[in-house]
This record gives C-alpha cells, structure tokens and sequence, in this order.
C-alpha cells in the first residue's frame, strides 16, 4: 500500500492495465480448456452411445443364435442354424469394435474380456451339442433340447451385459455432469471476461477524456495568461512610453532655465549662486542619463530576440574596438583566451561584453598597470561559463547579492561614475538566454563576473 | 527678394518652446518662426482656417512637430500633411522626446523627412535645434510654390 502511494500516476496506471490483463489472460486460458474437455466429453459421448447400441446388437444376435440351435436340436432342420453361423462369424468383428470403443476405461476393458470368454464358452457348448446333434440324432441332445446348451454361461452373458452397460450410462451421466459444470463455468469466466474487458475500455475512455479535458482546461488557462501578459506587457510599454517622453520634459527645462538664467544673469551672480546653477544642471543631466539606462533595460526584456550562432572571439574584438578611446593613456595587460561560438542575440550578447569590459577597465584604473583576462570553460556539456576578470578595486562579498540589482552601487560616484544599470543588464540579457550570472571578489584584489550560455539551450 | 517664408513649430509645452525660440534667437531665425500649441492649429495655419484665416497664402518652409500634442497628435498631423498633395511637399521633422522604436518606425513610414530626439542637455538641445532652423530655414532649397510634377 505504501508502495502504491508512492507509484506516480502512470505507474499506477500500468499497473492496472497490466492487472486486468493478466485477468484477461487466465480467462481465455480457462475457458479455453473448458471448451477442449467440451469437445473430449462429446466425442466421448458417441463413443458410448455407440458402445450402448453395440452391446444390444450383441445381445440380440446372442439370442438368435441360441434360439437358433435350440430349434435345430429340436428339429434337425439346417435351416434355422443359417443365423447361428452368421452370429459366430460376426463375434470377432463386434469384439474388435468393442475393443475400439473402450480403450479409454480399464474397467470396461475387462468386462469386455471376460464377456468375449464367457460369449466364447457359450457359442462352443453350443457348437458341442449341434455336433451331437447331428452323429446321434435327436435321443443324443433330448437333455440338452429343452433347455438350450450352456444355460448357466448365457445366465453370466447377460447379467455382465447389463453391468457393462450400466457402468457406461454412469460414465455418460457423469461426463453430462462435468460438462454441464464447465458451461456454466466457461459462461461466468466469460462474463467475468467481458466486464474486466468493459473496465479495461472504461478507464481507457476515462483516461483519455481526463487527458482531454485537461489538456483543453491548460490550453485556456495558457492563452487566459499569454493575455495577461501581453496586457501588462502592454501597460509596461506606455509607462515606457510616458517615461521616455514626459520625464525628460521636465528635466531638459530645468537645464534650460537654468542656462538661461546663467547666461542672463551671468554677471551679476557670484562664484557660489554660480556653483549652484551649474549643480542644478548637472543634476537635470543625471537624472536623464538615469532615464535612459532605464529605458534601455526595460527595452532589453521586451524586445524581440535573434537567435543566430554568434562567434565571441569575433564579437569581443568588435568591442574593443569601440571602447578604444577609453583605452588611451591606459597601461594594459590582456590575457584572451579563445572563446567558443554560441547561439543568442548578437545585439544583446555584445551589450553584455560592452558592460563587463567597460566595467573592468572602469575599476582597474586607479591601478597603475590593470590586468583584464577573458575566458571560457566547459562545466558540462550542457552550457558554456564566460568569465571577465580583473585586477582592480573588487568587492566585498558581502555585497555580492546587490550586484546584479538595478541602480545598485556599491561606489560613490565620485569614486567612478555610472548610474549602476549595466550588470541588471547583463543579468537580464544572459536569463533572457536561458543562463546565470554569478561574480566573485574580493576588495582590492580584482573581481571575476561570470555568466553561463546554455549550448544547446532553448531562449525564453 | 519675396516675403520670408515661416518655421512652423509646433509644441504645445510652452516652455520648450520658449526654449527653441531662445536657441534660434542666437541665429536671428527666431522672427521667421510661428508657433502652433497643438495639431489642430497646425491644420488651421496650413489649411488658413480659423485664426489663420487671414495669413499669407502659401506654405511654411519646415514644420517642426512634437510627436505628443493635445487634440490632434504629431502622428495624425503628419498623415494629414503627406496624404494631401498640396502639403505633400512640406519637410516634416519629427522634434520629440520619444526615443521609442515605434514612433521611429512610424514617422518615417508616413514619409517625415527627419527626425530628432530632444537632448536633455540644454546646450545640446540649443545647438540641435539651431542646426535644424539653419539646415532647414535657411541652407535648404524649399520645393516651388505650386508646382506640383504629380498634377
């Protein structure tokens, strides 16, 4: 019991199937055995109504027989002996055939031994008298005449016809029995058959409707969703949409005035008012990049992705390329291994290399040489892990949950400028293709981000 | 020389606008320029309808439209303006805060000419929409007055 609790639903399943299988199985295996013991039984029959039939043939033809000599002993006419000697032409022959018939029962078998002596003995005392008859005349059988030859033997004849006869009626009722009772058992087998067959199509066809129905009910509750979605979806993008436009209104009139004024008023403002102008300025700026980091990464997890084999190799080089006015004046040890080619979004993968390398050479440049390694390993053959490696400022490990969180710092901005999108985004791209990123460091002593592809993996 | 022909600008934030008339002021083009605060006082200057019904016949050199306005948006004036082969030839540029793909995508679908999104930086946006009163008020050739090739 315990065991089928534990049984998943298909195993239970199985082994229900296989139950009434089994069921089946037996079934037709007994019934098929019944209807064979039908068939002996019936061949058995006419066996021994044939035997029954025979056994009067005997009977009679014994009778004629005798009654035959008897009236030549009394007459001496030839004539009445024709059937006598038919009769003991015949005996061998009916012998033979009751033989045929009772092969089967010992018992019957001897009856019919000792029947054949006894018959034997009989037609011999009465072949002995005939003989008689014919040297001597009537005086020689007078004592015979009356009464026949071999009285007693004819007396045994019968009484062992009956016996036999009667024993083969006792095996017919008991045969009649046996198969009465197969019947009647083969039918309930049958019966009992044809419901576990019923059960069988039953849960077949409950199973199947269950399946259906479900299916049908995931079917709805997944386009009931996919509108959920393509609702908030929607929503999400005139939040953008509002943000994108009316946020930055505001913002480039406050820059604006504040230009203005500066430019109005210049002169008769001093060094501090001055300073506070361009503070105002320098903010409004600020919060405009902040709303374009955010509205890049919103687009990142709306927008439709490629999926095409991207060679890294090929892609980091591009990067380097575009970041090389950041790498002027900078003293640079790069360690590259060879990188493998993968499936993605070649936009969106180069977005995370451009963030990390940026990141790397962003935090390696209060070091007076930075050291930046990138490369690949193979944990399994189910994904790829990339890595960007750096000697600069680090981490500490504490902090590495906020990481990967948007607008989350762990620099003043003083230290090194940025409005802390760039690894939300990184993490956003590499989820969106289906892999993980994960970082380590530790403070002053460099950091490694890591990120996994899926090789074979399927894309959100 | 004829009359000037005018910059239609139309944005309906009064301040932005204040802050494209001061950037153009640097490059003496501010006086060429009419301001419309929404989509249906563009169609009324152009159409010389309504306020506009007494003006001086003919088109503006450029139309500078803000993509968001109150009652007609920048989108409908821009489909109005291209499906109408008297106005067909007017350069439109898009002046908008929206960087979104689709308002991209569909501006120049409809067959604007340009389109350019507002710095947020005021020096950017000065020099941005100075260039664009110089390039399209001034260094640009506008089409002919009524000579329409289609016809």
């Amino acid at each position: 019991m315990q065991l089928l609790v534990h049984w998943s639903i298909e195993r239970r399943v199985l082994a229900g199937f296989g139950l009434v299988f089994i069921g089946i199985v037996i079934i037709s295996a007994i019934s098929y055995r019944n209807t064979t013991i039908l068939i002996e039984n019936s061949r058995l029959d006419t066996k021994s109504h044939e035997l029954v039939q025979l056994l009067d043939s005997v009977g009679e033809a014994l009778g004629a027989a005798e009654s035959g000599h008897r009236r030549y002993l009394v007459t001496g006419d030839a004539s009445y002996l024709t059937s006598y000697r038919s009769v003991v032409e015949q005996m061998p022959e009916y012998f033979r055939y009751l033989r045929g018939l009772t092969n089967d029962g010992t018992e019957q078998q001897t009856r019919v031994a000792t029947l054949e002596q006894l018959i034997a003995k009989q037609l011999g005392a009465e072949a002995r008298a005939i003989t008689l008859r014919e040297k001597h005349g009537y005086e020689g059988v007078r004592h015979l005449a009356l009464s026949g030859a071999a009285k007693h033997e004819l007396e045994g004849i019968r009484s062992l016809m009956i016996e036999l006869d009667s024993a083969e009626q006792r095996a017919l009722l008991l045969r009649v029995a046996q198969s009465t009772g197969s019947t009647r058992n083969t039918i309930a087998l049958l019966g009992l058959g044809a419901l576990l067959q019923l059960v069988l199509l039953a849960s077949v066809y409950f199973l199947i409707h269950h399946d259906v129905v479900e299916r049908r009910r995931v079917a709805t509750e997944l386009a009931k969703r996919g509108e959920l979605l393509q609702a908030a979806n929607k929503e999400l993008e005139a939040f953008s949409y509002s943000v994108s436009h009316d946020l930055r209104a505001p913002l480039r009139h406050i820059d604006g005035y504040a230009a203005l004024l500066s430019k109005a008023a210049g002169e008769t403002l001093n060094d501090k008012a001055r300073r506070y102008l361009q503070t105002i300025s320098d903010s409004a700026k600020q919060m405009g990049q902040l709303i374009d980091d955010l509205l890049v990464f919103s687009r990142m997890g709306r927008q439709d992705m490629l999926r095409t084999t991207v060679n890294l190799d090929q892609l980091v080089k591009t990067v380097l390329h575009d970041l090389r006015l950041d790498l002027q004046g900078r003293t640079i040890s790069w360690t590259m291994h060879p990188l493998p080619e993968v499936l993605g979004d070649p936009a969106m993968l180069r977005q995370v290399f451009v963030n990390l390398i940026s990141n790397a050479l962003k935090f390696t440049a209060t070091k007076p040489k930075a050291t930046i390694e990138i490369g690949a390993t193979r944990p399994n053959s189910a994904e790829i892990e990339i890595y960007v490696r750096d000697n600069g400022v680090g981490f500490d490990m504490q902090y590495v949950n906020k990481l990967f969180g948007v607008f989350q710092r762990l620099h003043r901005n003083e230290e090194f400028e940025g409005t802390g999108i760039g690894l939300a985004n990184v993490r956003r791209i590499i989820h969106r293709h289906g892999g993980r990123t994960w970082a380590e460091g530790a403070l002053d002593q460099g950091a490694t981000f890591h990120f996994s592809l899926p090789l074979a993996g399927s894309l959100r | 020389m004829t009359t000037v022909k005018p910059i239609l600008l139309a944005e309906d934030n009064p301040r932005d606008a204040e802050l494209a008339l001061a950037a153009m002021e640097e490059h003496h083009i501010a006086d060429k320029v009419v301001v419309c605060h929404d989509g249906a006082e563009v169609l009324d200057y152009l159409y010389c309808r309504g306020a506009f019904a007494s003006r001086q016949q003919g088109n503006p050199v450029v139309v500078f439209l803000d993509l968001k306005m109150p009652k007609v948006d920048g989108i409908e004036v821009l489909r109005t303006i291209k499906n109408d082969s008297n106005l067909k030839p007017i350069p439109v540029v898009m002046l908008t805060s929206s960087r979104e793909e689709r308002d991209l995508a569909q501006s120049y679908a409809l067959g604007a000419n340009a389109y350019v999104v507002k710095p947020v930086e005021f020096h950017q946006f000065i020099t941005a929409v100075k260039e664009l009163g110089v390039f399209w008020g001034v260094i640009n050739e506008p089409p002919p007055e009524g000579s329409d090739p289609i016809k």
